[in-house]
């Protein structure tokens, strides 16, 4: 069994503002980041997001070349400034980042960028296709800048597993350290609003139109969001060893697959909860241990309803005493960003000993008025240990178990 | 077309087509197209090929016309007026 590895440096850029701390006071404050969609014209059933204004994700001129920092994508820029303040909090020297390896999660890197180029085609505004804007299509481009930007050499891999994306990079991270295959690691998640996923999510009819109530009886689907995470991740021993602050405990993860159907989650929820045993059982944490459950909550009524019922099996008569919350409600669902931006909320939680908030969720389904859902705002409770988790389409899921470090 | 109009219209087209965070007014006329300068490489090289063959309906069939018309500001002026006769 991998022993569990520290987390030492977070970065964020999300709805809630441009870094970790701007992400935490939006917590405490119960705000919702999801406003009207202003990031490309759209004219659909739904019309809200969670956006991260493209002045926020900064330039990066001083690290990297100008044709480079000029044809970034959006999703690098937030990937690069959520990079960048984790490697700082982390106090990661250059040689320090030298040997660190990069993990990164995301579904669509820069397809805004590349929309705009097939629009303007189209619409006749360039002669010709514009294959340079092309460049930030590929997801592996982010890993790729970031590693250019910081100067990391170490192993580099990009993850795209849908909505669990950057939980598996985290997971991934996790396993290099522990497996001595690079002494930090960097776990990244981003991604960018876009036509493709927006118009595909309404389409489906997967859109609330008011931002989205995950566990809401009136729920009506999830809202979109954009933004990067970064943990760094590395063995607790190098973390002491070099003076690292330990902000938390990354104890274990697990993985599973539902082999059901492209959309829709199981209807028994099988694979998600093969993932949280197989998380707790990796993580040596028995269910009764867990103070805190960030779920991935995305306000569909499949997917609401298929986790409750996980959290019920395998938490049982003690669901009760398991705080559960969803910062999608607050953040949006950032897709291949989810994972990570959730996996840092969650380490804030343990860190600041305050359960964060369902915001928008006023009407609790009747049936699950066992469960404590943290609605509206959240509260100050000690939690020592917590579990991320986060589906994906398709039916990929992984659950993440955190602790404070102090746990150990 | 004068020259001076041209030139205004190249550097415009520099800025424009490959979305240069600089003003047009500040580009030298005389200096390389591919230096230091504008922070260019080899994509906006590409790129610019097509945009001026596009915009000024010339043609730049190989690189040793490239490397002679890219020269700089000025040079591009000269390769538009002569290519047009």
């Amino acid at each position: 069994m991998p022993a569990a590895v520290a987390i030492t440096g977070l970065g964020a850029i999300t709805g809630l503002g441009g870094d970790v701390a701007a992400l935490a006071t939006g917590l405490r404050e119960g705000r919702c980041a999801i406003a009207r969609l202003t990031a490309f014209p759209y004219r659909g059933r739904c019309d809200l997001a969670a956006q991260v204004p493209d002045a926020e994700a900064g330039s990066h001129g001083d690290r990297l070349p100008p044709a480079t920092e000029r044809r970034l994508s959006h999703a690098d820029r937030m990937a690069l400034a959520a990079a960048t303040e984790a490697c700082r909090d982390a106090g990661l020297d250059a040689p320090s980042r030298c040997t660190a390896a990069v993990y990164v999660g995301a579904t669509t890197g820069g397809m805004r960028e590349t929309e705009e180029a097939y629009r303007r085609f189209r619409g006749g505004q360039d002669a010709r296709f514009r294959l340079s804007r092309l460049l930030g299509t590929p997801l592996s481009t982010a890993a790729t800048v970031v590693s250019q930007a910081l100067g990391l050499f170490g192993p580099r891999s990009t993850l795209s597993t849908a909505c669990s994306s950057s939980a598996l990079a985290l997971a991934a991270a996790a396993e290099a350290v522990a497996g001595g295959r690079a002494p930090v690691a960097l776990a990244i998640g981003t991604d960018q609003l876009c036509r493709v996923t927006y118009a595909g999510f309404d389409a489906l009819q997967a859109l609330d139109p008011s931002p989205c109530r995950p566990f809401d009886r009136e729920r009506m689907g999830l809202s979109l969001g954009e933004g990067a995470a970064a943990l760094v991740v590395e063995n607790v021993d190098h973390a002491r060893a070099r003076g690292a602050r330990l902000r938390a405990l990354l104890l274990g993860h697990g993985s599973s697959n539902d082999a059901h159907h492209v959309t829709a989650p199981h209807p028994d929820g099988a694979g998600a909860r093969v993932a949280l045993e197989a998380a707790l059982a990796a993580a040596r944490v028995p269910p009764a241990a867990v103070d805190y459950v960030n779920a991935h909550g995305s306000g569909t009524r499949q997917n609401d309803a298929v986790e409750v019922g996980v959290l019920r099996t395998v938490f049982g008569a003690r669901l009760g005493r398991v705080a559960v919350s969803s910062s999608k409600s607050q953040v949006g669902h950032c897709l291949g960003a989810a994972g990570a931006i959730e996996a840092l909320i969650t380490v804030i939680a343990l860190e600041q000993g305050f359960l964060p908030p369902t915001v928008n969720l006023r009407h609790p389904e009747p049936t699950w008025d066992d469960l404590d859902l943290v609605a509206t705002a959240g509260r100050r409770a000690p939690i020592a240990v917590a579990v991320s988790s986060s589906y994906g389409f398709g039916g990929h899921n992984v659950t993440l178990v955190l602790a404070r470090p102090d746990a150990l | 077309m004068n020259r001076d109009a041209l030139r205004d219209q190249v550097k415009d087209l520099l800025v424009t087509g490959l979305r240069l965070d600089v003003p047009a007014a500040e580009i030298a006329d005389d200096s390389p197209i591919f230096g230091d300068g504008l922070g260019l490489d080899s994509i906006d090289a590409l790129e610019l090929v097509v945009l001026v063959e596009e915009k000024f309906h010339v043609s730049i069939p190989d690189e040793e016309v490239g490397r002679r018309a890219f020269a700089s500001v000025s040079a591009l002026v000269e390769f538009i007026l002569s290519e047009r006769g």
